[in-house]
């Protein structure tokens, strides 16, 4: 399923997931490479922050198994990140003290830290209020640095649900921007959700399209555009049409 | 440019207000408008004896507090008298701090803690402090032992609500973020659970030093020798309404003057918190 030149790093089979009655998700199989960039797409509610609640061990699933090289995916063990839908920045931490936090939480030498500190912040742009509390930042604001909080943590796998999902377009296509920058300089896996078929395509390698509930993997498509790509490439449309059109349920 | 000029037309043909209007629409002026217009008409009830014969003037009132302020009154000045009733509450808040933010905080962080307390809590909660004054009277006697334990038993509740509930109410995203880094149950409850709580704590902790002080002269209208409760008694008992009302006016002042100390202690405490406040 993924390029032969990257082992795979994680595994996911047989995921399934319901609440009660409500099955959510049903029997998900798929590996995500080493370092790959993975969009998911799939319809509003069809399941998409479950099935990263899953990969993250934040929700143990109904069935199924996700590996990490080769192992059982342990928060504890493996060092998974996740970039919520809703901002989720410690509001008593200032944005430096933030993005210190999963480094701090996993024990890294003060020097490791203060390293990564001073890089992360100087990608992402936000050397400036490092000293500022959440709640004086705008939300866009909080979004980058639970991003920067993600990526310092150098996760083996880093989860993103939709965060630029309530911010306007200019500043979206700006962040992408921004991420891309940080991910092929940090090298990490990424699995990026939304509902946003422009989004996936600018960003993906690959993209995932989830059908309705019970959500399935309805179809996979590679996107092999140099970057940084551009919205009106023919290529681009053309790819964007594809997904849209293996995303329709009507 | 057309917006522009839209915009600006109403404020060339606003005329200029007067003078008086301004003066009215002065936060400053309203506050000493406000203050000097209720003295006025207290001091206009006092002098027709609107309400009888037990309204002193305000001048009085400040006599009055002079006096009791130069010389003792039952052996003690307003000052050794304001410094029982504060050794007493500060005393008893302690007491109930000490208590009543650790079962609050055990109550919400372990079920079973909870199961085991939140029946008898539920039971003892709507009961008012002063209710217990006669059972303390004869459990400890007339003595500094049956005051205390009476304004512990009305710190203590809001206490032990606010730190409840502060930990009941985190916002549970917060431990997402804080268990997605890997964190185990400690970190959890050092990085997230305390100091998401600790404005509600605080907030218990500032209802309490209050209730301290509501309940501290309850306590001191039965038998005490010394402190404001006894003050106030005591004008009651000359027939002194000057004396009364002077001491109700300390006990605002320092109620006054503690919950401002406070805040400034949260201020301290929780830039976080502060910042929030002073930009909405
Ligand atoms: N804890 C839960 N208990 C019961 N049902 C749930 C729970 N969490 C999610 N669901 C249901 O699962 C389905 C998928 O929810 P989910 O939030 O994963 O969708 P989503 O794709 O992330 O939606 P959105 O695009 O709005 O972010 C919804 O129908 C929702 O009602
Ligand atoms: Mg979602």
């Amino acid at each position: 399923m993924i390029s032969a030149n990257r082992e795979a790093k994680v595994t996911v089979t047989n995921l399934t997931k319901s609440f009660g009655d409500l099955l959510v998700l049903n029997d998900v199989n798929f590996n995500v490479g080493d370092g790959e960039f993975l969009c998911i797409v799939g319809p509003t509610g069809c399941g998409k922050t479950t099935f990263l609640n899953l990969l993250s061990k934040l929700m143990p699933p109904s069935k199924g198994n996700i590996c990490i090289n080769g192992e059982i995916a342990d928060p504890k063990k493996h060092n998974i990140s996740f970039v919520f839908q809703e901002p989720s920045c410690l509001p008593w931490r200032t944005v430096k003290e933030n993005i210190a936090y999963g480094m701090e939480v996993k024990k890294l030498p003060q020097q490791e830290i203060e390293e990564r500190l001073e890089k992360t912040m100087k990608l992402v742009g936000l050397t400036d209020c490092a000293n500022l509390y959440p709640n004086q930042i705008s939300s866009s604001m909080e979004q980058r640095v639970a991003i920067a909080r993600a990526f310092a943590a150098k996760p083996d796998l880093l989860l993103m649900d939709e965060p630029y999902g309530q911010l306007d377009v200019k500043l979206r296509y700006y962040l992408e921007d921004e991420l891309i920058r940080i991910w092929q300089e940090f090298k990490t896996t990424v699995i990026f959700v939304t509902h946003n078929i422009e989004e996936a395509v600018y960003l993906a390698e690959r993209v995932l399209i989830l059908s309705n509930k019970p959500t399935t993997i309805k179809a996979e498509l590679k996107v092999d555009l140099p970057r940084p790509r551009n919205f009106l490439d023919p290529e681009f449309v053309e790819i964007r049409k594809k997904v849209t059109e293996l995303i329709r349920w009507w | 440019m057309a917006t522009t000029e839209v915009n600006k037309t109403p404020e060339i043909v606003q005329p200029k207000p007067s003078t008086i209007s301004n003066l009215f629409k002065n936060i400053w002026f309203l506050y000493a408008l406000s203050v000097v217009g209720f003295l006025t008409l207290w001091d206009i009830a006092a002098v027709t004896k609107i309400t009888g014969e037990f309204l002193p003037r305000p001048v009085e009132v400040l006599y009055q507090l002079v006096d009791m302020f130069l010389n003792p009154l039952a052996g003690k000045t307003l000052l050794t008298h304001l410094w029982f009733s504060l050794r007493r509450v500060l005393i008893a808040f302690v007491i109930a701090v000490a208590i009543g933010v650790p079962i609050g905080v055990f109550m919400g962080i372990n079920k079973y803690f909870r199961a085991f307390f939140k029946p008898v809590f539920d039971l003892f909660k709507p009961m008012p402090p002063i209710a217990w004054i006669s059972l303390a009277i004869l459990w400890f006697g007339i003595n500094e032992t049956s005051k205390i334990f009476i304004i512990v038993i009305g710190a203590v509740v809001p206490c032990i609500i606010n730190s409840f509930n502060g930990i009941r109410l985190v916002d549970e995203s917060l431990y997402d973020a804080a268990r997605m880094l890997g964190a185990n149950k400690r970190q959890e409850l050092i990085e997230v659970t305390f100091p998401a709580s600790f404005p509600a704590i605080f907030a218990g902790i500032q209802i309490s030093l209050s209730m301290a002080w509501t309940t501290v002269l309850a306590a001191e209208l039965v038998g005490a020798r010394e402190g404001m409760g006894f003050i106030i008694i005591m004008g009651m008992n000359t027939s002194k309404p000057a004396m009364i009302i002077g001491g109700m006016v300390v006990i605002a002042l320092t109620a006054w003057l503690i919950s401002v100390s406070v805040s400034y202690l949260e201020r301290w405490i929780c830039p976080w918190k502060v910042d929030l406040n002073n930009n909405q």
